[in-house]
């Protein structure tokens, strides 16, 4: 990571994620209504939901919970912009945890029985996929030799083709990642799943605005991490990216919708054992490459 | 040197001083004057030495002779004490303990190692430097804080003791009296004696004199444990005892082997170098293993971790001391010393597994307690554990993660200790649950904890960022199942962090500030603290380049004289990028300097924004909480429910005892890690025979 493209990623990333993030929601919306059978709203109404929420009396419980999500959403543009600038994998996934860190603080701060709730489900869901995720970085640098993300664009062949196992343990916790169901414990976009609101109960107006763009940045963050398993040192690569991002988000809007809610205990069970089996067969699989190139 | 002579003897002749003097009046400046003048002569020492490379002093014939048999008469008081002590207590066990003991610290003394010459006696390296500093800095600062501290306890003890005098004394239990006695000139010594004997740990190159502070830890902890004299206090103060006295066997048994006619070494620095010369196994494979047990027991790692949260007994600055700057971290000292002998043979792997277990299974040990320093304790085995593992990997960068481990540990810890023990006077419990609204009641305290807890477990602060160096080395090195017990380990440790801070951290809407009865003593430590792990967080690039890696290449390029083959092995088996290469120049950190300095700009700026936030007043609520009903009163979460009559709404963090729960998981994680360590010295012990 340079000054340059550190900086270049800070431009593109501060102003496009958001952009893209709200279509995508917008298209995760206008896809879910058909799956079930509705027409759905405008591409555009997870815009005009947040424009709304903006404009709303800003009414809070108490003095530091707007706080608390500005910084969460602040180190969600940061790591993103760690990511897309090429940076240290490692260090991305700290700053994000960090992010993850203050949105749970803020929730905590509300001292309201079930926001606490909320963030304890994000509490048990943060432990259910941050294995993967450190697992995911340390199996990168197995197959690369560098915590560089950049390190993709140099590669002969995309990463997935390395990490297959590794791919597949990521796309179960991604399911947690970008709040679908089954394993939207702490907050969801269906009204039916939810505990009164969630780990949100207590956020509204501007606040709660900014919780759903920080939910767009976090998004297409993710969607990098999906990219950076199938990008190599082609142009043959952009369409491919393409593609396989907008599949993969549509697989996980289908199983938004396929799936109920489960108990915390089956999520951190699940992810945990699909992360342990997945990572070590790769690790061996890496080990026999190794030894046969 | 003179200034090391300075160090040892200061807090000893300071304990002296306070074991005479029963004023609390004259106290109080005593200890305030002893702790300063230490804390300045390690800040001197530090000047002096902690940009040069290492020296190493022989101390002329008939002072070093003197001093030699005064080490062996503390060792033997030492034992003896336990002995009495035990008799007393009819604990057995201990009795046995200390006798065999005293038995081989005499054979070692007048058999074998009479007729080891010992080169040189003390040593002063960064290394030493740096926990100098942690012990003048951290330890001084706790036994400032013991001043108020220990005011409010007595106090509480004498009014706890005059409202149950009757019941007592109809049961016929000890009178309470007793209890209440103001023994406080006895803690105030024992905590200086502890100062003294960390600084003979952390400077002695001679192997008999560094045990002798071993001997002394162990025995002044064992006095503190007890210090309130109950039943509870008393067994845990046994348990401890117990524990250490085998570790100190293995230490003596590790002596005894080395002073033998095949080895002839009873130096620390030509220990190192003989044993990373031979790769760590043959003649040195036995008594490392030995002096790694030591090690264990000292860092309570798994299966000797309940003496460490047994010592919660004891008033909080006993715990904070031991947790944070002695103690337990001569243990992790000792096998950071000796990191070299354990790199990539038989011995390092049973280091880095027993580390590696501990650090799981006490990161989710911890999510099941509800009681703050058990947390804080559970926390404190887990961290240890990680550096050992990282000693035991033995690498140049996997020690670079275990001294950061160490410095932020102490610090950190200290903060979060010191925090809860003044909570506990204010809120009269330190069970987290009992820390609801704190943030109300003790807003500044609060923020602090806060603090402290930031810099446990999350980017941009230093443990994070040492533990982000683990895994690189981790990885570097190849050490798959270590990675994974990081991996895991990491989330677990998320989820106790996260519960807490979010408890500490809620803002509840009414309540009134009870802060102003702090006493400034505490909070000058407190202050102290903070500035430290807030000011290591940021000046982390530059501590590393300017202290730790220069440490790390001199160890790699020899040790006073001999050459080392540390670097050799490092780079022949491992030759990866980020591997360090011998030369000094080219020796590097497992974090590259602009990822540090990034971590270093994020800790800045949370600090000034977070500063910037807390000093002004915040916003009144606009709106109250939502209860499921109507809402009465949001402090007390009180409602009208849909009966028309009133509910109030409670909620408790979790703490998933059925999974996480130590009756789940103590006795297994114990035996997994015992299988370990057998299995270990058997392979180590037929390696001995020359199979390996």
């Amino acid at each position: 990571m340079t000054i340059i493209s550190f900086a270049v990623a800070l431009v593109g990333f501060v102003i496009f994620a958001p952009v893209l993030g709200c279509l995508l929601a917008g298209v995760d919306r206008i896809v879910s209504a058909r799956l079930q059978g509705r027409v759905g709203p405008v591409l555009l109404q997870p815009y005009y939901d947040v424009r709304k929420l903006l404009a709303k009396e800003n009414r809070s419980v108490n003095g530091y919970q707007e706080f608390y999500i500005v910084l969460s959403l602040a180190f969600a543009i940061l790591s993103g912009v760690f990511f897309f600038a090429g940076g240290n994998f490692l260090l991305v996934l700290f700053v994000l945890t960090l992010s993850s860190l203050f949105f749970i603080i803020a929730a905590y701060s509300a001292r309201s029985p079930y926001a606490d709730a909320g963030a304890q489900r994000e509490i048990i869901q943060i432990a259910s996929y941050e294995p993967m995720t450190i697992l995911l970085c340390v199996t990168f640098f197995m197959a690369t030799n560098t915590f560089n993300v950049s390190e993709v664009f140099n590669r002969d062949l995309p990463l997935v083709a390395t990490l297959p196992l590794v791919f597949a343990a990521f796309l179960f916790i991604l399911t947690i990642k970008l709040r679908k169901s089954p394993f939207d414990l702490s907050y969801s976009h269906h009204a039916h799943q939810e505990l009164v609101k969630g780990i949100t109960t207590e956020m509204s107006g501007r606040t709660l605005a900014l919780v759903e763009i920080t939910h767009w940045y976090e998004s297409i963050l993710f969607m990098g991490w999906v990219a950076l398993f199938f990008i190599w040192n082609t142009m043959l690569a952009i369409p491919v990216v393409i593609i396989a991002v907008l599949l993969i988000y549509f697989l996980e809007v289908f199983i938004d919708n396929t799936f109920a809610r489960v108990k915390w205990q089956a999520m951190l069970f699940w992810s945990w054992t699909v992360t342990i089996i997945c990572c070590l067969l790769n690790i061996i699989y890496l080990i026999v490459l190794g030894y046969l190139g | 040197m003179v200034i090391v002579g300075f160090l040892i003897t200061l807090p000893l002749l300071a304990a002296l001083l306070l074991l005479v003097v029963r004023n609390d009046r004259v106290r109080a400046p005593l200890v305030i004057g002893a702790g300063s003048l230490t804390m300045l002569g390690s800040l001197a020492l530090a000047v002096l030495y902690l940009f040069s490379p290492g020296i190493y002093v022989k101390i002329p014939a008939p002072y070093s002779e003197i001093i030699s048999y005064a080490t062996v008469a503390v060792s033997c008081i030492c034992c003896l004490y336990v002995l009495v002590k035990g008799a007393r207590n009819s604990k057995p066990l201990a009795v046995f303990l200390a006798a065999l003991q005293l038995v081989f610290v005499l054979i070692l003394e007048f058999g074998a190692a009479h007729d080891v010459e010992v080169k040189n006696d003390l040593y002063i390296d960064q290394l030493s430097v740096i926990m100098a500093l942690v012990i003048g800095i951290i330890g001084s600062g706790i036994c400032i804080y013991a001043v108020g501290y220990m005011r409010d306890f007595q106090h509480h003890l004498e009014q706890h003791a005059a409202t149950h005098h009757h019941a007592r004394l109809d049961s016929g239990y000890q009178a309470l009296e007793h209890h209440a006695k103001d023994r406080r000139h006895i803690f105030f010594a024992l905590m200086f004696v502890f100062l003294s004997a960390m600084y003979m740990i952390v400077f002695s190159n001679n192997l008999t004199w560094l045990l002798c502070g071993w001997e002394v830890t162990t025995v002044c902890s064992f006095a503190l444990i007890g210090y309130t004299r109950t039943r509870e206090a008393i067994d845990n103060s046994f348990r401890q005892i117990v524990m250490n006295l085998i570790g100190g066997l293995g230490f003596v048994m590790a002596l005894m082997l080395l002073s033998s006619h095949d080895i002839k070494i009873l130096e620390l620095d030509r220990l190192i170098a003989f044993g990373s010369l031979n790769g760590g196994i043959g003649l040195v494979g036995l008594p490392v293993l030995l002096l790694s047990l030591a090690g264990f027991t000292k860092a309570a790692q798994m299966p000797f971790q309940s003496w460490l949260l047994g010592a919660m007994v004891a008033p909080t600055p006993t715990s904070a001391l031991l947790h944070s700057s002695t103690k337990v971290k001569a243990g992790v000292f000792i096998l950071i010393k000796l990191a070299p002998v354990f790199a990539f043979n038989l011995n390092g792997l049973v280091v880095i597994l027993v580390g590696g277990l501990t650090f799981f299974f006490c990161s989710a040990l911890a999510i099941s307690q509800s009681n703050a320093k058990r947390v804080l304790a559970y926390s404190t085995v887990a961290n240890l554990g990680l550096i050992v593992a990282c000693a035991g990997v033995g690498t140049p960068e996997a020690v670079w993660a275990a001294i950061f481990l160490l410095i932020f540990h102490a610090a950190a810890k200290s903060l979060l200790f010191c925090c809860v023990g003044t909570a506990e006077h204010h809120i009269a419990s330190r069970d987290i649950e009992d820390m609801d609204a704190i943030f109300t009641r003790l807003p500044r305290l609060a923020l602090l904890m806060a603090l402290g807890m930031f810099c446990m477990f999350i980017a941009p602060f230093g443990m994070l960022i040492s533990k982000w160096a683990t895994i690189v080395t981790m990885v570097d090195t190849g050490n798959i199942p270590l990675l994974f017990l990081l991996a895991f380990g990491s989330a677990l440790t998320f989820v106790f962090w996260a519960k807490w801070l979010g408890k500490v951290l809620a803002v509840a809407q009414g309540g009134s500030n009870t802060e102003h009865h702090i006493h400034k003593s505490e909070w000058f430590a407190l202050g102290l603290m903070s500035l430290l792990a807030v000011g290591l967080a940021i000046g982390l690039p530059w501590v590393s380049e300017g202290v730790v890696v220069p440490y790390l290449s001199a160890v790699a390029s020899g040790f006073s004289g001999d050459v080392s083959s540390w670097a050799e092995i490092t780079i022949s088996t491992y030759s990866l990028p980020g591997a360090i290469v011998g030369e000094n120049s080219n020796l590097r950190a497992a974090i590259g300097f602009n990822d540090l300095l990034i971590m270093a700009t994020i800790a800045l700026a949370l600090i000034i924004v977070f500063a910037i936030k807390f000093l002004r007043r915040p916003k009144e609520p606009t709106s109250s909480i939502y209860l499921g009903g109507v809402g009465i009163d949001s402090s007390k979460r009180s409602f009208i429910n849909a009966l028309s009559t009133t509910s109030v709404s409670t909620q408790r963090n979790w703490y998933m005892e059925s999974l996480f729960g130590e009756k789940v998981m103590t006795s297994f994680a114990n035996v997994l890690v015992i299988a370990v360590m057998v299995l270990g010295a058997i392979a180590i012990y037929v390696g001995f025979g020359g199979v390996l």
